[in-house]
C-alpha cells in the first residue's frame, strides 16, 4: 500500500492558508461568500424557527400553571429547619463575647431578619386564634397572622440589642421552611439538645419552643403576601466551662406526627445542627 | 494443519507488511542458496547411510521411546506461530486506544478534584471519586469488550483451521500407525499416497508413480514426479525429497522424515514473513479520522468553556469539573464497541456466504475495493476437468459443465453413443474412492489424473454404476498412457455372455488415434475412413478445438476414442494377451468419437463479474496459463466483454501491424508474463490506466506482487486472491488479501485478511456487497450516536452560561451512551441497502469519508439542537410544575448548589432544603434523560435511510430496529422506575406524563428529516443536496 508520507511543514501551512482564504475561488474556510451567506441564512431561519417553537411550547406550558400554587408539591412534603443568623460557610458560630466586632455580623443579620416582623410591618395582619389551624381556603384574599416579636423575649432585640452575644447568651432564631398548604398536626415545638451535657443551658422563646398552629397553612407568595412564618428563639446560656470549646447543638421539630425530623439523606428535614464556639 | 492454528493467533498481531523486498527475494528464488544452505546432504545419502544417520530402520521405523526422545528434543512437527503480540499488550492497547485517553483524562481530573475537595473538607467530594471510578470502569469495560471481540474472531479462525487435523501414516515399532502429523520426528518412516499432504520434509526411499504438487511452495502448479533417485545437487531441485505442506497428487511413496516443524523449507519461509510492519485498513483510517474529529470537538469545546468559566469567575476546580462533563458528553463511549459489533455481525454474515474474515476491519475494505486481481484456476473456474463437447456421428454435442450436473441432456439414442460410452467407461484407470456412494457424483473423490477423473464422472453421470460395468467387462490386459505412445489401451471381456469376443478399447490424442483407424462409426455402422471422412474429422476436430480454444494450450484435453472387437477365432477365451510383445492388433481400429474437456468457469462467475462491472470494480485476471487459454476463459466469464478488443484483435481485424494500432481504441489487454518482465513501472501504470479489461497470462506469483503495487499506485483499493506460498507477498501487499479455503496453502491463509471457503469468485462479490452495506450502515450508526451528544453537551454549556441547576448528570449521560443507545445503534447494522449498492462506484478513499462534514453538521447542528430543545422543554416543565418557573432558575447555580442554604425559595414562596433541591435536580436529570431517549427513537427511525423516504424503506422490514426501540424504552423504564431509588445513579421515578413532553419534538425530527430527504431526491445536485446529504 502506498505509504502515507508526512507532508512538509511548509506545504501543510500553505494548504492551511489556502483553506482559510483561497484567492482563486474566493473561498473563505472552504466556502465562497455566497455559500456562507446561504448557509448562515439557513441557520438563521432554522434556529429562528426552533427558538420560536421553544418559546411557544414554553408559553403553552406556562399557561397550564397556576400563578398561586405550584402544580405539584410532592418533592417537599415535609419542611426543613433553618436558623438565623446563618454563618457564611458552615453552620458554625465563632465569636468572642468581649469583642463586638466578632459578632456584629450575627447581630446585624438578626436585626435585618426581624425587620419584617416589626409591628409597623404587621399593621395589616390580624390577630388569630392561637392553637388552631387558620384555614382560609374559601377566602379570596388570605390574611396573615400577627407574630408578635415580643414573644421572642430576650431574643427579640428589644431588651438586648446584641441578642445576648455580648453576655455569653447568644440567640439563634429557628424557623421552619414555608410549604404551601402544610398543616402541622399536634403541637409542634422546637427542641434543641447539646451534644454534651452541662456546657450550655437552653432557653426557648416562646416558651417550650412552641410553634403555634394558627400560622398554618401557608397559601403561597401571591395569595399570602404578608405571611410571616413563626419563629422560635433559642437562647444558649453558655456556662463558663463551655467556653473555648465547640458546642454542637441539634434542634428538632417535635410534637407533630406529620413533620418529619429524621431522614438519612436530608440532614435539614425537621432538624438542624450547628456549632457554637465562644471565647472570652 | 498446525500452521493454520498459528495463523489464527497472529490475526490481530500486526499484519506483516512491507517486508516485500526480503520476502519476495526469497520467493523469487525459491531455489536460491539461502534455503538450501540449511538442507543436509540427505538427498545424496544412500538408504543405509540414512538409516545410520537417523538411527532408524526402514523396516521397523523408530521405536516409540526413541521417537518420544527426539520429540522432546526437537519439539512438535509444527510451525511456531509468528511472534504474536503478548496478550497483555493487546489488552492494554484496547485501554488506551480511541476515546479511552479522553476518558482517562476525565477520570484523572475527577480524582484530582476529589483530592482537592477532600482536603478542603467538602461533603460532596466523594461524588467526584465515584465519577472517576465510573469513567475508569467505562474505559476498562469497553476495553475488555473490544479485547473479547478480537479474541472471539481469532477463535473463529482457530476453529476453522482445526477442522482438518492432519494425520500421517508412520512406521513405529515395526507397526504402521496413524499419528497426528505434529507428532512426527526426524527419522520416522512415513507412507504417503495420492491426495495426502506431505507431513514433513521427507527423503523418499520408495516411490510408485509418485507426483507432488509443489504449488504451495513454488507456485508452479504442474505436478512434479518424485522418485528415489538423486537427480540434482540442489536439495530443492532433486527428485528424492518431498516438502512439508506440498501435496502428493498421485502414486505412493515411503520416506524418512529429515526435517520437522520450523526446520522445514516452508517453516523457514514462514519465519521470514513474520514480525514485520502493519498497514491500516481503510475502515481503521476512517474510524481514526472520526475519533480525531470527535476528540477535536470535545477538546476545543472543553477548553473553550474552561476559559469561559474561568473568566466568568468560576472556581478553577468547578471549571475542571465542567471540563469533565463536557468531555463525557462529547465522547460517544459506546460507539467503538458498537462499530466492532456491527463489523463482527457482518463478518458472521459473510462467513455464512463463504467469506471468512480474519481481520474484522477487512469487512469494510472489501466494500471499498476498486480492483480485484483474481486467480483463474479454481477461483474463476471449477478447478476440475469436465467433458464439454462430444463428437460422434459427424455431429458436435454440448455437455453440461455446471458444478452440480446430475444428468446430461444431449441425444443419447445413437448406437454410436453406446459404443463410445463403453470405451469411455472401460478405457479408464480412474476410480472413485470407496465409501462415497451417498455423495453427489461431482463431489466424490477420485483417484486418478484430471482428465480420467472427468471421463469417469461423465460416464458415471450418464450410465450409473461405472464400477459395476467395468466388473462385468472384465479387463484382461492394459497398456497405460505414456508420453511416448500417447494412447491408452485395454482389452476386456464383454458383458454379453453370448459374445465371446474380446473388446479392445483405446483412447488418446486425436492424431495418434486417427492414424490407427481404418473405419469410423456412423450411426452404429462401421464405415471406411476415407480421406474425405478424415478431412471432415479434421475440420470437426478443429471446430471442437475452436469451441474450446483453451484446449490448444493443453492438447491433452482432447481425447479420441476407438475400439475393435477381436475376432473370436484368433483370440479365443483362453488367449493370453501380452502387453510387452503386443500380440494383438493396434491398428485398423474403428474410430468412434471425440471428447473435449475443459476446466469450465464456475457457473456463478459471469454474473458476479458483470456485477463487479456495474459496481465499478475492475476485475483483473492473473494466471499462469497460456495467453490464449487465459483470454478464452476471460471472455467466457466476461472479464473481457464480448465487444471489446485487444490491440492484437484490432490489428488482425484491420489487417495492420500491431504497432500501428491506436492503443487507446483497445479496451482490453492481454499481457504476457514475459512482457511484464520487460516493462517499467510507468508502462505498467499506463496499461492499468488505459485498459478497462486486463488479463495477465503466464505470470509468476511474484509478478502478482508487481501488479498489485501497480494497481495501488493508481490509488485503487486492491483485493487479491491467492493460494500458494509464493502468493503471500502479494496477499500481504494487497489492501485485502483473499486466500482460497480449499486450495490455499497455510502460508497464503496466514498472509490473507480473508479466506474464501468455497474458492469461488462469486463469493468475493457477495462480500463486496456486504462490505459496502456495512459502510453505509456504519455511517447511519455514527450519525445516530453523534446526534445525542449535542443534547448531552448543551445542558453543560447552558448550565455554565446561564447558571441554571444542572439539567443532566455525567452518570446519566453514561447511561444513555452505554445503556439505551447501544442496541439501537447495533440494530442499524441490520438495515437493508437503500438502493442497489452494487450499481455505484467504489468509494473514493480520499473523498468519501465515513464521517464527513455534512454528517457531523447535520447531526450536531440540526437534529442534535432539535433534541436539545425538546429535552430542555421537558426540563423546564418539570421544574415549573414543582414550583421553579424558568425565570427563577436563571442565575441560581451558586445558591442552588450551596450546602449551607436550606431555605431556598421557589417562585411560589416555598422553601427548599438542599437535599430536596438535589432530589428535584435528579428528577430533572431523569426527565432530560427520558426526553433524549424518546427523541433518539425518532433519530433511530430517521437514520434508517439517508435518501429514501422511511416509508419506501419500510418501517417494519428491519425487525432488529424494533428490538432496539423496545430495548431503549425498556432500559429507560427500568432505570427510571426500577432503579429510581438507588441514589448513586441519580435517577428518580418520573411522572408518566413527562415521557410525552418531547414527543412533539420527536415527531418534528421525523417530519423534518422526511422533508430533507424529499428535497434531496427532488433536487439532486442542488445546494440542499450538497449540504444536507451525508
Amino acid at each position: 500500500m502506498t505509504k502515507e508520507t508526512k507532508k512538509p511543514f511548509r506545504q501543510s501551512m500553505a494548504e492551511w492558508r489556502q483553506f482559510i482564504y483561497n484567492p482563486n475561488s474566493g473561498e473563505f474556510l472552504g466556502r465562497t461568500a455566497k455559500s456562507w451567506g446561504l448557509i448562515l441564512l439557513f441557520y438563521l431561519v432554522f434556529y429562528g424557527f426552533l427558538a420560536a417553537l421553544f418559546t411557544f411550547t414554553m408559553w403553552v406550558m406556562l399557561q397550564t400553571l397556576s400563578s398561586d400554587i405550584p402544580k405539584y408539591r410532592d418533592r417537599i412534603s415535609s419542611p426543613g429547619l433553618m436558623i438565623s443568623p446563618k454563618p457564611d460557610t458552615a453552620l458554625e458560630f465563632y465569636f468572642n463575647k468581649s469583642d463586638s466586632q466578632s459578632y456584629s455580623e450575627y447581630v446585624t443579620t438578626l436585626q435585618n431578619f426581624l425587620e419584617s416582623y416589626n409591628d409597623s410591618k404587621q399593621s395589616q395582619n390580624i390577630v388569630c386564634t392561637p392553637g388552631q389551624i387558620f384555614d382560609q381556603s374559601d377566602a379570596a384574599v388570605k390574611k396573615a397572622c400577627q407574630f408578635n416579636i415580643s414573644q421572642l423575649g430576650q431574643c427579640s432585640g428589644k431588651e438586648d440589642a446584641n441578642f445576648g452575644y455580648s453576655k455569653g447568651t447568644p440567640c439563634v432564631l429557628v424557623k421552619m421552611n414555608r410549604i404551601i398548604g402544610l398543616k402541622p398536626e399536634g403541637e409542634p415545638r422546637i427542641e434543641c439538645t447539646p451534644k454534651e451535657e452541662g456546657m450550655v443551658n437552653i432557653n426557648y422563646f416562646p416558651p417550650n419552643g412552641m410553634m403555634d398552629l394558627m400560622y398554618f397553612p401557608y397559601y403561597g407568595k401571591s395569595l399570602h403576601a404578608h405571611y410571616l412564618q413563626p419563629l422560635v428563639a433559642v437562647q444558649l446560656a453558655i456556662s463558663p466551662n463551655g467556653t473555648k470549646e465547640e458546642i454542637a447543638i441539634e434542634c428538632k421539630i417535635l410534637g407533630s406526627p406529620n413533620l418529619k425530623n429524621q431522614d438519612d439523606r436530608d440532614k435539614f428535614l425537621g432538624r438542624i445542627a450547628f456549632k457554637v464556639l465562644m471565647s472570652e | 494443519m498446525k500452521v493454520g492454528c498459528h495463523a489464527s493467533s497472529s490475526i490481530h498481531a500486526p499484519r506483516p507488511r512491507q517486508f516485500g523486498d526480503k520476502m519476495s527475494a526469497v520467493c523469487c528464488c525459491a531455489h536460491c542458496d539461502f534455503l538450501s544452505l540449511g538442507m543436509q546432504d540427505d538427498h545424496r545419502l544412500s538408504t543405509s547411510e540414512l538409516e545410520k544417520k537417523y538411527g532408524t530402520s526402514i523396516d521397523k521405523g523408530l521405536s516409540s521411546a526413541r521417537a518420544a526422545e527426539i520429540l522432546a528434543r526437537d519439539g512438535p512437527n509444527a510451525l511456531t506461530p509468528p511472534k504474536a503480540t503478548p496478550e497483555i499488550v493487546k489488552f492494554l492497547k484496547q485501554m488506551i486506544g480511541g476515546f479511552s485517553i479522553l476518558l482517562w483524562i476525565g477520570a484523572a481530573f475527577s480524582w484530582i478534584s476529589f483530592g482537592i475537595q477532600l482536603a478542603q473538607g467538602v461533603d460532596s467530594a466523594f461524588d467526584n471519586l465515584y465519577l472517576g471510578v465510573v469513567l475508569a470502569l467505562v474505559v476498562i469495560l469497553t476495553g475488555i469488550f473490544a479485547y473479547y471481540q478480537e479474541a472471539k474472531s481469532t477463535n473463529i479462525m482457530a476453529s476453522f483451521s482445526k477442522m482438518i487435523p492432519q494425520q500421517a501414516l508412520v512406521l513405529r515399532d515395526a507397526e504402521k500407525k496413524e499419528l497426528p502429523a505434529d507428532q512426527l520426528v526426524v527419522g520416522d518412516i512415513v507412507e504417503i499416497k495420492g491426495g495426502d499432504r506431505i507431513p514433513a520434509d521427507i527423503r523418499l526411499i520408495f516411490t510408485q508413480g509418485c507426483k507432488v504438487d509443489n504449488s504451495s511452495l513454488t507456485g508452479e502448479s504442474e505436478p512434479q514426479s518424485r522418485s528415489c533417485d538423486f537427480t540434482h545437487e540442489n536439495p530443492l531441485e532433486t527428485r528424492n525429497i518431498a516438502f512439508y505442506s506440498t501435496t502428493c497428487v498421485e502414486g505412493t511413496a515411503t520416506g524418512i522424515v529429515i526435517n520437522t516443524g520450523d526446520r522445514t523449507i516452508i517453516g523457514r519461509i514462514a519465519s521470514l514473513a513474520s514480525g514485520v510492519g502493519n498497514e491500516k485498513t481503510p475502515i481503521a483510517i476512517e474510524i481514526e479520522h472520526f475519533v480525531y474529529l470527535v476528540a477535536g470537538v470535545a477538546i476545543s469545546i472543553g477548553v473553550l468553556f474552561f476559559i469561559i468559566s474561568v473568566s466568568m469567575r468560576y472556581k478553577i476546580l468547578d471549571s475542571i469539573i465542567f471540563l469533565i462533563g463536557i468531555i463525557v458528553a462529547n465522547v460517544p463511549e459506546g460507539l467503538l464497541a458498537t462499530v466492532t459489533v456491527s463489523l463482527s455481525l457482518t463478518a458472521k454474515r459473510m462467513a455464512k456466504k463463504n467469506c471468512l474474515v480474519k481481520n474484522l476491519e477487512a469487512v469494510e475494505t472489501l466494500g471499498s475495493t476498486s480492483i480485484i486481481c483474481s486467480d483463474k484456476t479454481g477461483t474463476l473456474t471449477q478447478n476440475r476437468m469436465t467433458v464439454a463437447h462430444l463428437w460422434f456421428d459427424n455431429q458436435i454435442y454440448s455437455a453440461d459443465t455446471s458444478e452440480d450436473q446430475t444428468t446430461q441432456s444431449f441425444d443419447q439414442s445413437s448406437p454410436s453413443w453406446a459404443a463410445l460410452s463403453k470405451i469411455v467407461t472401460l478405457c479408464n484407470r480412474a476410480e472413485f474412492r470407496p465409501g462415497q456412494e451417498n455423495l453427489p457424483i461431482m463431489k466424490r473423490v477420485v483417484v486418478g489424473d484430471a482428465s480420467e477423473t472427468a471421463l469417469l464422472k461423465f460416464s458415471e453421470v450418464i450410465l450409473g454404476d461405472v464400477m459395476n460395468i467395468r466388473a462385468q467387462n472384465k479387463k484382461v490386459a492394459e497398456i497405460p498412457f505414456n508420453s511416448t505412445n500417447k494412447f491408452q489401451l485395454s482389452i476386456h471381456e464383454t458383458d454379453d455372455p453370448h459374445d465371446k469376443r474380446f473388446l479392445l478399447v483405446m483412447k488418446g490424442a486425436p492424431e495418434r488415434i486417427l492414424e490407427r483407424c481404418s473405419t469410423i462409426m456412423i450411426n452404429g455402422k462401421e464405415e471406411p475412413l476415407d480421406s474425405e471422412k478424415a478431412e471432415a474429422f479434421q475440420t470437426r476436430g478443429k471446430m471442437l478445438n475452436a469451441r474450446a480454444p483453451w484446449g490448444r494450450a493443453n492438447p491433452d484435453v482432447l481425447s479420441s476414442f476407438c475400439h475393435l472387437y477381436l475376432p473370436e477365432n484368433e483370440f479365443p477365451e483362453t488367449f493370453q494377451f501380452d502387453t510387452d510383445s503386443m500380440n494383438f492388433p493396434t491398428s485398423n481400429l474403428c474410430f468412434v468419437g471425440l471428447l473435449s474437456m475443459i476446466d469450465p468457469p464456475r457457473s456463478t462467475v459471469p454474473d458476479a463479474v458483470s456485477k463487479c462491472r456495474s459496481a465499478g470494480i475492475k476485475v483483473i485476471m492473473v494466471t499462469g496459463d497460456h495467453p490464449i487459454t487465459a483470454k478464452a476463459i476471460a471472455k467466457s466469464v466476461g472479464i473481457i466483454s464480448a465487444t471489446s478488443e485487444t490491440v492484437e484483435d484490432i490489428a488482425k481485424r484491420l489487417n495492420i501491424p500491431v504497432e500501428q494500432v491506436n492503443r487507446r481504441e483497445a479496451t482490453a489487454a492481454v499481457v504476457n508474463g514475459m512482457e511484464l518482465k520487460e516493462m517499467s513501472a510507468e508502462q505498467l501504470d499506463e496499461i492499468l490506466r488505459e485498459h478497462a479489461e486486463i488479463v495477465f497470462a503466464r505470470t509468476s506469483p511474484q509478478q502478482k506482487l508487481i501488479i498489485v503495487e501497480g494497481c495501488q499506485r493508481q490509488g485503487a483499493v486492491v483485493a487479491v486472491t491467492g493460494d500458494g506460498v509464493n502468493d503471500s507477498p502479494a496477499l500481504k501487499k494487497a489492501d485485502i488479501g483473499i486466500a482460497m479455503g480449499i486450495a490455499g496453502s497455510d502460508a497464503a491463509k496466514n498472509a490473507a485478511d480473508m479466506v474464501l471457503l468455497d474458492d469461488n469468485f462469486a463469493s468475493i462479490v457477495t462480500g463486496v456487497e456486504e462490505g459496502r452495506l456495512i459502510f453505509d450502515n456504519l455511517k447511519k450508526t455514527i450519525a445516530y450516536t453523534l446526534t445525542k451528544n449535542i443534547a448531552e453537551l448543551c445542558p453543560f454549556l447552558i448550565y455554565i452560561i446561564a447558571s441554571i441547576p444542572m439539567p443532566i448528570g455525567t452518570i446519566t449521560i453514561l447511561f444513555i451512551d452505554l445503556g439505551t443507545d447501544i442496541i439501537p445503534s447495533v440494530a442499524l447494522a441490520y438495515e437493508k441497502a437503500e438502493s442497489d449498492i452494487m450499481n455505484r462506484r467504489p468509494r473514493n478513499k480520499r473523498r468519501d469519508r465515513l464521517v464527513n462534514e455534512q454528517l457531523a453538521v447535520y447531526s450536531y447542528l440540526q437534529i442534535g439542537i432539535m433534541q436539545s430543545v425538546g429535552a430542555f422543554v421537558t426540563y423546564f416543565t418539570v421544574y415549573a410544575e414543582q414550583g421553579f418557573l424558568p425565570s427563577t432558575l436563571l442565575g441560581v447555580r451558586v445558591d442552588w448548589e450551596s450546602n449551607a442554604i436550606n431555605d431556598f425559595e421557589d417562585s411560589y414562596g416555598q422553601q427548599w432544603t438542599k437535599y430536596q433541591r438535589t432530589y428535584l435536580q435528579w428528577t430533572g436529570y431523569t426527565a432530560f434523560f427520558v426526553s433524549i431517549t424518546i427523541q433518539q427513537v425518532a433519530d433511530l427511525i430517521i437514520r434508517k435511510t439517508r435518501r429514501n423516504s422511511i416509508f419506501r424503506q419500510g418501517l417494519f422490514r428491519n425487525k432488529v430496529i424494533w428490538v432496539g426501540i423496545f430495548s431503549q424504552i425498556g432500559i429507560a423504564l427500568i432505570l427510571t422506575y426500577g432503579l429510581g431509588h438507588v441514589t448513586a445513579l441519580n435517577f428518580t421515578p418520573l411522572r408518566f406524563q413527562y415521557w410525552f413532553v418531547a414527543v412533539p419534538f420527536a415527531i418534528l425530527i421525523w417530519v423534518y428529516d422526511e422533508i430533507r430527504k424529499l428535497l434531496i431526491r427532488r433536487y439532486p445536485g442542488s445546494w440542499w443536496d450538497k449540504n444536507m446529504y451525508y
